[in-house]
């Protein structure tokens, strides 16, 4: 869910640096625009929410958002095909990371917001309207490792895992860990940890799952997660899911956490996690889908599927979240916000598998979909039917 | 015949300069150069007051405890730009002690040793890499230079029994000593093309006369190019260390971006610049981003106190003063 080309880590980071100079957010936005270089012949698909009301459909609409980078690549391809079908909606996003997405709705620069972490109470409360999240996609975060002679199969519980990071078990022939993989000949070998330099959602999900597993981890930085890495001190700090996985692959003896999307295009072997059940797990497109069918009641208030029990259940996943305010001033663009989220939550989701996404779960979907039909005009009617 | 007093020609000329300021074109033009020196000093200033403005809330929030404190984690709550004050100086240091050598090394050689033809290619390639973007640099230094240092020059420097007190730990590969180096390669040609120029300005009698002396080339080159061409030369080194300061993508991309005092050049380590790079975007809004900008406040008077500092030192040298008095000893 966090995948991010070198390229666009180069522009964010460009951009990053313009806004370190410029006013928040609007700077930082390394703006790319989705346009069909082809002519639309495909009918259009999905789409299946109604309008309400009749209106004139044939304006073109333009459409901006801005948030999480993690769901770029896949946000990328479907709004892509989406416009390649629907030739009179351009969409644009800005993928200049969580913090953006929600200011940048906050303040109504943009048409749609997106969020690895839902919006807080305190965060909607500064929103003008009411603000509807809506989950569109489901990812998960691998522990890659770099271990020469070790083709897979390390397996990894909470506590080995905080101790690594933690910077207590500093080699790989650690007793520790030969305990928990039930490996006695691994390597003798420096282990050397990488962390995010940057804020991440893949930090926060690692962050909240050692807290859950681990009581040292949390006597030694609290039990409140934050997508801020902890200890940046212990090992080292690479800028982006890039940089993390470029010096796994450059340096014997590391291991890190990427986007699992990531992972899977380097070709990384990924540890086998402890799950609450005590099955470990490596991260897969299928694990990570057991881990979205664990979210009984996912609301926006409760959110996390870190640490769900299931035989083949992989315990570092989350789900991404599209803002939108419920009121929409501008009735084509609404009707056009919502009819494009519909076609992303139900038909879009079948390109998620081949970027290391998992597809939503239905109770999920359905619970986009509801959200999607609480849409409404600026004299509070609703926008469309179901 | 007539006695032309000298009283009615500066009259007219007098009158020639307000005729010239009355005309149209004179005074668009004398507009032109007051709105544009007007807009550059508000924009200078509307740079110092915003960032003064927006990083209130987190000295409020730390104290003025904030310039020296020395932790950052952001994750904590926890904001002071000691740490990263000090990882700058260090990285600037360290890449000035390979910079200086270096870099006049380079210039003295093209401007006084060099033959012509190679003189100017070299010029040239030079140039070139100056004009070479940093994130250019830093991805070079990312894929090949950090690998190389991990795997190959660190451990070697370790192993060096004086030196192993500069170096020592584990060798992860990014490193302060890396960022170093990235800064060095990205300030030498700016060195080395001023310090150029500055000793090619150095007048040919003043050689000529110091040869006549019996001085040799070395000694010309010591005792009268480089006196000569000292304010150039300061004047190089000042913008390299300004830009050795600011660097930010680079540096974040090979330092290892970690807030530690710096007790081994090959620990990695952190500056003003890579914590913006790296806190910027996900900054938590208010304390988050206001402690963010404080720390661009501080690389700011960091900045402009090493531009001031130089052109005091251009102002004590004065112009060439030295190359009058070229005694060869």
């Amino acid at each position: 869910m966090y995948r991010r080309s070198a390229v666009l880590a180069l522009s964010v980071g460009l951009g990053l640096l313009g806004a370190a100079y410029g006013s928040i957010g609007s700077l930082a936005s390394a703006t790319t625009t989705r346009s069909a270089t082809t002519t639309a012949s495909k009918p259009a698909p999905g789409g299946r929410l109604t309008p309400a009301t009749d209106t004139k459909t044939s304006a073109s609409v333009s459409l901006a958002g801005a948030g999480a980078n993690s769901i770029n690549p896949f946000f990328e391809k479907v709004f892509y095909l989406y416009h390649q079908a629907n030739a009179k909606t351009t969409i644009t996003y800005s993928p200049a990371g969580s913090s953006v997405g929600i200011s940048d709705i906050e303040q109504g620069t943009v048409d749609f917001g997106d969020t690895e972490i839902p919006m807080a109470k305190k965060d909607l409360a500064k929103a003008p309207g009411t603000v509807l999240q809506v989950p569109v996609d489901l990812g998960g975060v691998a522990i890659s490792y770099n271990l020469p002679g070790v083709a897979g199969g390390l397996r990894l519980d909470g506590p080995t895992l905080a101790g690594i990071f933690a910077g207590t078990i500093t080699n790989w022939d650690s007793p520790q860990i030969a305990k928990v993989t039930g490996d006695h000949n691994l390597p003798n070998l420096a282990i050397v940890p990488v962390h995010r330099a940057d804020s991440s959602g893949p930090g926060y999900d690692l962050y909240a799952y050692l807290i859950k597993t681990s009581p040292a981890w949390v006597a030694q930085v609290g039990s409140k997660p934050s997508k801020t890495w902890p200890l940046p001190n212990i090992g080292v700090g690479e800028q982006l899911n890039s940089g993390v996985a470029t010096y796994i692959s450059q340096k014997q003896g590391a291991i890190g956490y990427v986007e699992f999307g990531y992972a899977l295009q380097a070709r990384f072997t990924n540890a086998a996690l402890e799950n609450k059940s005590g099955s470990f797990v490596v991260p897969s497109r299928g694990s990570i889908g057991q881990a979205g069918l664990q979210a009984k009641g996912l609301s926006s208030s409760k959110f996390s599927i870190i640490y769900e029990p299931g035989p083949e259940t992989y315990p570092l996943a989350n789900f991404s979240w599209t803002l939108l305010y419920q009121k929409q001033s501008n009735q084509a663009k609404g009707i056009a916000l919502g009819k494009l989220f519909d076609w992303v939550v139900t038909t879009g989701q079948k390109y998620a598998s081949t970027l290391g996404y998992a597809p939503l779960p239905p109770d999920v979907v359905s619970l986009s979909r509801h959200t999607l039909l609480e849409l409404q005009t600026a004299k509070g009617g609703p926008l469309f039917s179901s | 015949m007539t006695t032309l007093t000298g009283g009615a020609g500066i009259a007219s000329i007098k009158d020639a300069v307000r005729l010239r300021h009355e005309r149209p074109g004179g005074r668009a033009y004398a507009g032109l150069r007051w709105g544009a020196a007007g807009l550059f000093v508000a924009v200078l200033l509307g740079l110092v007051v915003s960032v003064a403005i927006d990083s209130s809330q987190a000295l409020a929030h730390s104290g003025i405890g904030f310039l020296w404190s020395g932790t950052w984690n952001p994750a904590a709550n926890q904001y002071g730009a000691g740490i990263l004050v000090l990882g700058t100086v260090v990285t600037t240091s360290v890449a000035m002690v390979i910079v200086v050598p270096v870099g006049l090394g380079m210039a003295a050689f093209l401007s006084e040793l060099a033959p012509r033809w190679l003189a100017g290619s070299l010029s040239t390639a030079i140039d070139l890499l100056a004009a070479v973007p940093s994130i250019v640099v830093g991805l070079w230094a990312l894929l090949v230079l950090s690998p190389l240092f991990g795997n190959h020059v660190e451990p070697f420097l370790k192993s060096i029994p004086v030196l192993e007190w500069f170096f020592h730990g584990y060798a992860f590969g990014p490193s302060i000593l890396l960022a170093s180096v990235v800064l060095a390669v990205m300030t030498l040609p700016t060195v080395v093309a001023l310090s150029r120029t500055a000793l090619s300005g150095v007048a040919m009698a003043d050689r000529e006369a110091a040869m006549a002396l019996g001085a040799t080339r070395w000694q010309i080159v010591r005792e009268v190019v480089f006196p000569g061409a000292r304010s150039g030369i300061a004047a190089a080194l000042t913008l390299a260390v300004g830009r050795a300061l600011g660097e930010s993508i680079a540096v974040a991309m090979v330092i290892g971006n970690s807030p530690a005092v710096p007790h081994s050049l090959i620990a990695p380590g952190a500056t003003l610049g890579s914590a913006i790079v790296n806190q910027f975007a996900e900054a938590a809004p208010g304390i988050g981003t206001s402690s963010v900008i404080a720390l661009a406040g501080v690389l700011l008077v960091l900045t402009v106190a090493v531009n001031a500092g130089g052109h005091a030192l251009l102002r004590g040298m004065g112009p060439r003063r030295a190359a009058g008095d070229g005694a060869v000893r």
